[in-house]
């Protein structure tokens, strides 16, 4: 009863004429800045921060502005990544995987159509379990130390032995040069710089936004330069724009386990939402019964990541709010909105500032819905993008790519580092070379030498320490006998029987 | 084969020179059991196993494009490294419309609707991030003015 | 002819342009991704003044992430050198970071520093079911085992929160500060959570980031390194006061260009200093557990001076600079 109360007091706050269109305007302008390439959630709430103040917002409407474009911009991700195999940013990366190839076959329509509803799915599952279990929740971040998070991260890097790929040694290469680019830098434990050869653009590392655009957007480029546009989902003939019942009737359960898991994922504040997109994708093609089919347009292939990284968006606030930890790039920037307006969050926010937290909660419900209605229809303006000619839509695309990553630093070596990962990426793809595991590598890279190093200061270079809990027992046993396990038993286990691929 | 082969052969240079450059770095006097090598020496070693496959594993030729189509690769690379460094001194304007028109023509084939699309695209982004983003991005050369 | 009238009329547009752009926006420039304390000061102080008048147009304020500050410190003195409308924002860190040549040989005098208007007092901090009631508890300990406490602080190795603890530990008379075990985690609040989960002994960080967690009772605030006690956390004892003479502030502040005129650098020292006597930032820097802290103009410059100059002292002796 008291949630009902609590939530009835959020809606007081955030259902007026003017919240509710500024929560219009917040879901078109975050859908529109998830789906340019290099404008990703977190920049996209950065940059229209000023637009709040320049109004002259109170805390809530502010929120609400915000919250909105946050989600959007994770609806708005999932565009270019089915039309176009363009990543907008890196939690929509998993959905090139399996919406592209659906574009390809002409399907562009119901892939818009399921991934909105998955999103939505996702951001409302996730939301329900913020108001049932946020305080709770907040507890789980004591749980994970250097040693679980260790073990996590392994999970994740183990869950790459099931991903497509012909050639194992191609796909452990790709993570590697990940985890390679992921060390330059000043290195976290001693202070000092990593390869960085004095170069000052290196000290903080490579951005992973600048290896997603470079790897996807602007190979992309030059894979139509060469090819001039065949091959490509560009001006593929669209069925007719319905609503895919089946489709969405059949990924039901792929969207609830792929929730819970991008969920959980959002709610550990080193993970973040990009793991959750990735660890749901994963989880999804572990058990479903047609695994064989992911990657080349299986539906579940979409429902899954979408579902995961919107539940994971919602996820991270857990932590951002109760604690004061942002668990991603995105809520980093809505703490520093909340602190602005003088709001602290952290382990008192429930009790001393309700009404912002409700107000936040039943933004978070409106912005989701208020995407899903807005959504559904706009796919059929989405899908005239592949109406667009190639020569304009490419330039368009990687003129978008150079302003996005050139507002990151305002440094031209970021661009120039962008073309140099466009060219690796044309012949990493052209070697059929993964380039997802690269961004992985890069993601979590620095998080999972941190966390090993850490535990090894804290426990004075024992490595038992590693098995100290049982969460971190847990993930290790999941990790070799969900993923490294069965790739040397899968001789055995299975009949070779495709020859193709 | 032979492209798989050189890859992997390529690889084992770069993590070769990975790991002499992993040697290189700073020891630290703090308490770190670990160190600040042991990982990239690790990841160096991984990758020469993952060479080594390569090469002696390799998988069916890629097919390559022809050399006429590798220099307008290297053209459009061009193109947009020089972009890169325009863009400060120049302003938004006048790079964008000429990276965008030669890559538009690279792709299209078609030199009228390349020119339309570079200024078309140079001025409606230029009005999308100035004036709905709001980035900071200069129209026009800022030196042009003092 | 012809040509000196063209000319002509260019100059003109140039002052006419340049006149228009007098009253153009202040640009804060935070060197660091949005979220941290950094983007709070150029937000917070943006804020103010526009809201107080200080300036006519709202502040606009931009990210240059990019090594710790060193990115928006070479491309300040590189590229905007006498620009007016520019501001930074500025902290220890970028002192700590100057004094140890992490900006890639850039040195303390390539800008100007206006001042510090609000400062964070450093913390020592341990889960509230942590056997350590004192601050001499702790430094007790450590003394007798280094290796049974591990701090966790915000910064990497090297940082600011990382010297807190050294300091204290000098302080206290234990001089193998290279066996204190310390790790670097994201952020003041990420290392809260490693310690109340226990899995480091104490934490090292910002009073700002503490507030939270002290008033839900889930931490002990063993000593705050202010020379007085801080306003309304009247009952944490200083470090001082239990015979450790260790003062180690966050102050929150701004440069400048180097060269800007006099005058224009006075200006900004007004204008800091009208923000600073605000109500409202008063109000921020409660609601951010910020202790007043104004040092502006020359005072502020030798202050900076001589914490640089420590800090280059144990950098050396830990052995983050030779």
């Amino acid at each position: 009863m008291d949630t009902l109360a609590n939530l009835a007091l959020g809606f007081g706050v955030a259902l007026s004429p003017f919240t509710l269109m500024l929560a219009v305007l917040g879901c078109v302008l975050g859908t529109i800045i998830g789906a340019l390439p290099g404008l990703g959630p977190s920049n996209g709430v950065a940059i229209l921060i000023p637009l709040a103040f320049t109004l002259g917002l109170d805390a809530t409407s502010a929120l609400v502005l915000m919250t909105s474009v946050y989600y959007g911009a994770m609806y708005g991700g999932r565009i270019s990544s089915i039309l176009l195999n363009i990543p907008g940013d890196e939690p929509a990366l998993m959905t090139t995987l399996d919406g592209y190839p659906m574009a390809k076959q002409g399907r562009a329509g119901d892939a818009l159509v399921l991934s909105g509803v998955a999103s939505f799915a996702g951001g409302l599952l996730a939301t329900i379990g913020l108001i049932i279990m946020a305080p709770l929740l907040a507890r789980v971040a004591y749980l994970f130390g250097p040693a679980e998070y260790f073990a996590l991260y392994l999970l994740a890097f183990c869950t790459l032995g099931g991903m497509a790929s012909n050639n194992q040694a191609k796909s452990a290469l790709a993570a590697c040069i990940g985890l390679g680019i992921a060390m330059i830098g000043l290195d976290n434990t001693t202070g000092m710089p990593r390869f960085t050869y004095g170069n000052l653009h290196l000290m903080d590392g490579v951005d992973f936004l600048v290896a997603i655009v470079g790897l996807f957007a602007v190979a992309e480029v030059f894979f139509f330069i060469e090819s001039h546009g065949k091959d490509s989902a560009i001006g593929v003939k669209l069925d007719k724009i319905t609503i895919p019942i089946r489709d969405i009737g059949r990924s039901t359960v792929t969207m609830l386990r792929a929730s819970l898991i991008g969920f959980v994922a959002g709610v550990l504040p080193g993970a973040g939402a990009s793991l959750g997109s990735f660890l749901a994708y994963m989880g999804e093609k572990t058990v479903a019964r047609d695994k064989d089919t992911f990657g080349t347009g299986n539906p579940k292939g979409i429902a899954a990541p979408e579902a995961g990284n919107n539940a994971a968006a919602g996820g991270a606030l857990v932590p951002m709010l109760t604690l004061g930890v942002p668990g991603s790039g995105t809520t980093a920037v809505l703490l520093a909105l909340l602190m602005t307006l003088n709001i602290t969050p952290g382990p008192l926010l429930f009790t001393e500032r309700p009404e912002v937290v409700w107000g936040l909660i039943a933004s978070l419900l409106i912005a989701n819905v208020v995407l899903l209605i807005l959504n559904v229809p706009l796919v059929k303006i989405f899908v005239k993008v592949l109406m667009v000619p190639p020569w304009v839509l490419l330039p368009g695309v990687t003129m978008i790519s150079f302003v996005g990553i050139y507002s990151l630093s305002g440094s031209y070596f970021d661009l120039l580092l962008m073309v140099g990962f466009g060219v690796l990426g044309y012949f990493l793809r052209k070697m059929d070379v993964p380039t997802v595991p690269i961004i992985l590598g890069i993601l979590l890279g620095n998080a999972m030498e941190d966390s090993l190093r850490r535990a090894m200061v804290i426990s004075s270079g024992d490595w038992t320490f590693l098995f100290s809990s049982p969460i971190a027992i847990g993930l290790w046993i999941a990790a070799f006998a969900g993923f490294i396990a069965p790739i040397f038993l899968r001789p055995f286990l299975k009949k070779p029987q495709r020859i193709t691929d | 084969m032979a492209s798989d082969r050189i890859l992997g052969l390529v690889v084992i240079i770069v993590a070769l020179a990975y790991v002499a450059s992993a040697f290189q770095i700073q020891a630290s006097f703090l308490s770190d059991p670990v160190g600040s090598r042991t990982f990239p020496i690790l990841l160096g070693c991984v990758v020469i196993l993952c060479g080594v496959s390569m090469i002696l594993r390799p998988d069916p030729e890629p097919d390559w494009p022809a050399a006429s189509r590798f220099i307008q690769l290297g053209i459009a690379t061009l193109v947009m490294i020089g972009y890169a460094y325009s863009l400060k001194p120049l302003g938004f304007l006048l790079p964008t419309a000429a990276a965008a028109g030669i890559l538009s023509y690279q792709i299209g084939q078609r030199a009228g609707p390349a020119i339309l699309t570079g200024i078309g695209l140079s001025g409606g982004l230029f009005i999308l991030f100035k004036y709905v983003l709001g980035l900071g991005l200069f129209a026009v050369p800022k030196g042009l003015f003092g | 002819m012809h040509f000196s009238s063209l000319s002509r009329l260019m100059a003109g547009a140039a002052v006419a342009l340049t006149l228009g752009t007098a009253a153009s926006a202040t640009e804060c420039i935070a060197p660091a991704n949005p979220g941290g304390g950094w983007d709070f000061t150029c937000r917070q102080i943006g804020k103010i003044l526009y809201d107080i008048g200080a300036v006519d147009q709202p502040v606009q304020v931009t990210n240059m992430a990019g090594a710790g500050g060193g990115l928006a410190f070479a491309y300040v003195v590189n590229e905007r050198n006498d620009d007016p409308d520019l501001i930074v924002a500025a902290s220890s860190a970028t002192t700590t970071r100057l004094a140890q040549n992490a900006y890639g040989g850039a040195t303390a005098d390539q800008v100007r520093f206006v001042g510090a208007i609000g400062a964070d007092p450093g913390v020592i901090v341990v889960a509230a079911d942590s056997e350590f009631q004192t601050l001499e508890d702790l430094v007790e300990a450590i003394k007798a085992d280094p290796g049974s406490v591990a701090f966790a602080g915000g910064s990497a190795a090297g940082g600011f929160d990382h010297m807190k603890p050294l300091q204290v530990l000098k302080a206290g008379g234990f001089d193998d500060i290279r066996a204190i075990k310390y790790i670097g985690v994201d952020g003041g609040a990420d290392a809260i959570t490693q310690t109340v989960g226990g899995f480091t002994q104490a934490m090292t960080g910002d009073m700002s980031e503490v507030v939270g967690f002290v008033k839900s009772g889930e931490v002990r605030v063993l000593a705050v390194l202010t020379e007085e006690r801080v306003p309304g956390f009247e009952d944490i004892p200083t470090a001082v006061e239990q015979g450790y003479d260790v003062v180690a502030v966050n102050w929150r502040g701004l440069y400048v260009p180097k060269d800007i005129t006099d005058e224009q650098f006075s200006a900004w020292g007004e204008k800091l200093q009208m923000v600073a006597d605000s109500a409202e930032w008063q109000e921020a820097m409660a609601a951010n557990g910020l202790a007043p802290f104004t040092k502006v103009g020359d005072d502020f410059q030798s202050w900076i001076d001589g914490v640089i100059a420590q800090t280059v002292d144990l950098s050396k002796e830990i052995g983050v600079i030779q």
